[in-house]
């Protein structure tokens, strides 16, 4: 039994490291100093005031709001197809297609940006709020295949058959029986993807400019400038959303198995 | 007339995705790709790939990059193999909320899980507070800019992912096989490393593809905790293209961190237990 407490050990070292970060933070955030300090001095909730008064968190949040949506959205209708083709049919050349359709979760999110940047802002001169969308949903497109994938994959085809034959036309049978039947799968799709389009940076660090800017960034830039507490306002406020978000979902869905 | 049934479904549930792709994924990739190696006054010229990696800085990220995925891939090992293995014996309930737990870090904001490590390692943060009042140092060192800060910020981002890939791995390892090596004398370590480990092997290996390709390309991390003192390839091609104005040596440091990452990603796949006999 002596090696299974160092096995607890080890694991209770590894829960102080990734979690004890994000209770720091959020004790940090009440401070009433001006300058970055731990343990913090004070109490105050003056960095919250200042996080919802601040034009620039405003329209960046609904910015991000906007993208992760519209993003999330697209990948979805675009997704769902290709997992349904994914796991229902056997062809020629499957393999390399699943490659091809799951290359954005391999390219790194810096040279998407990147690329999209050089490629259509400058050469056919499109609208750089149009480019965030298109690299955001492009990045995400792996993520709703994959995890509606694994939800079809535990969907018996056996039911949808028998809607076929009962004279249900394909498409109707779709509708009507799959897509209810991996709602869970679904939601969960839809959940992941908006959280990697929300706190995405890599991809928007390109694909935006004056007037055009999500949260993530717009917190890199404050950060240049200022170190007070605001920040750690700001970050307390994402994480303790992020918490209710992931608990609910790993709680309703088990969201951890489509990571 | 079947088999058109089939190209026809095909077509019609893939074509959209696939046109979106080739259009606004790879059209852009190839563009850059393409544009690497043009000449000023056309034609093809490897030039601008010779004064890139001839560049002193650029070999020092490199390297600097590679040393440190180097270093973060096997302490994510270390600590990941064990911690998976304890959570896969856990009831349900309990395994249910730490999972959630170690999720936690993947799905935060990357720009507020990073500023909690400048609020500990920071001038005024908690490790120097702590080690100048107990008389250990007499002024703040500096933690954040360093090496050492990148690392332990990509570990509290990655050790999740090896954790994640090695519990839904070891949940495949049966109970009866390893209580049968534990029957047959084998010890709880010499179990352990005799059959959960080789079992698992595959979920080592993309554990380990995956921390390794994503701290090469990590941005945010390096990009709070390393600042302009400490790049690595990410930030240094941010500072290229954006503080620079160097579109031409961004460009080059793109494709070259593709490469890289598909290099890795195809050479450590091959380290599957059939290839290695």
């Amino acid at each position: 039994m002596k090696n299974s407490k160092i096995l607890l050990l080890i694991l209770i070292v590894m829960f102080v490291f990734l979690i004890g970060p994000f209770i720091v933070i959020i004790i940090s955030s009440f401070s009433s100093q001006t300058v970055m300090r731990f343990p913090p001095e004070g109490f105050s909730l003056r960095w919250y005031d200042k996080v919802l008064n601040i034009e620039m968190f405003r329209t960046t949040f609904w910015m991000s709001l906007k993208t992760g949506l519209a993003a999330t959205f697209t990948a979805l209708v675009l997704g769902v197809p290709v997992a349904y083709t994914n796991v229902k049919y056997r062809y020629p050349g499957k393999n390399a297609l699943e490659l091809f359709f799951s290359s954005p979760a391999i390219v790194p999110g810096l040279v998407v940006g990147f690329a999209l940047l050089r490629f259509f802002i400058y050469v056919s001169g499109i609208p750089i709020l149009l480019g965030l969308y298109l690299g955001h949903t492009a990045i995400l497109f792996p993520y709703t295949v994959r995890v509606v994938s694994a939800s079809l994959r535990n969907f018996d085809a056996g039911i949808e058959e028998a809607a076929v034959s009962l004279g249900s036309s394909p498409l109707h049978a779709f509708f009507a029986v799959v897509l209810p039947n991996i709602q869970s799968g679904l939601i969960a799709a839809f959940i992941l993807a908006f959280i990697t389009s929300f706190n995405n940076v890599p991809v928007s660090l390109f694909l935006t400019g004056p007037g055009v800017a999500t949260l993530p960034i717009q917190m890199l830039v404050y950060m240049e400038y200022y170190f007070d507490p605001t920040i750690s306002a700001l970050s307390s406020i994402i994480i303790v959303i992020t918490v209710i978000i992931v608990q609910s979902a790993e709680k309703v869905l088990g969201i951890s198995k489509y990571m | 007339m079947n088999q058109l049934y089939l190209k026809r479904t095909l077509v019609l549930l893939l074509g959209p995705g696939f046109v979106f792709l080739i259009i606004f994924f790879f059209s852009p990739l190839v563009f850059v790709f393409l544009e690497s190696f043009k000449g000023p006054a056309g034609g093809i010229t490897f030039s601008r790939y010779l004064e890139v990696l001839t560049n002193k800085q650029f070999q020092h990220v490199f390297v600097r990059t590679l040393k440190m995925a180097l270093i973060i891939t096997p302490i994510a090992v270390v600590l990941g193999y064990p911690s998976a293995y304890l959570m896969t014996k856990l009831a349900p309930g309990k395994k249910s909320i730490l999972m959630s737990l170690v999720i936690l870090p993947l799905m935060t904001s990357p720009v507020a899980r990073t500023y909690a490590w400048i609020v500990i390692l920071g001038k005024y943060g908690i490790i120097n507070k702590t080690l100048t009042s107990v008389g250990i140092l007499k002024e703040p060192a500096r933690l954040m800019y360093t090496e050492g800060a990148i690392v332990v910020g990509l570990l509290q981002l990655f050790l999740p992912l090896m954790v994640l890939t090695l519990v839904s791995a070891m949940e495949n390892v049966s109970e009866e096989i390893e209580e049968a090596a534990l029957s047959l004398g084998s010890g709880r370590i010499g179990s352990f490393f005799r059959v959960i480990v080789p079992l698992s092997f595959d979920g080592l290996i993309m554990g380990v593809t995956l921390v390794f390709t994503g701290c090469i390309t990590a941005y945010v991390t390096p990009a709070i905790l390393g600042g302009a003192k400490v790049l690595t390839l990410s930030t240094l091609m941010r500072q290229e293209a954006l503080v620079l104005m160097n579109w031409e040596a961004a460009t080059v440091i793109a494709v070259i961190m593709i490469i890289t990452t598909l290099i890795l990603y195809n050479g450590l796949r091959f380290f599957k237990p059939g290839n290695l006999a």
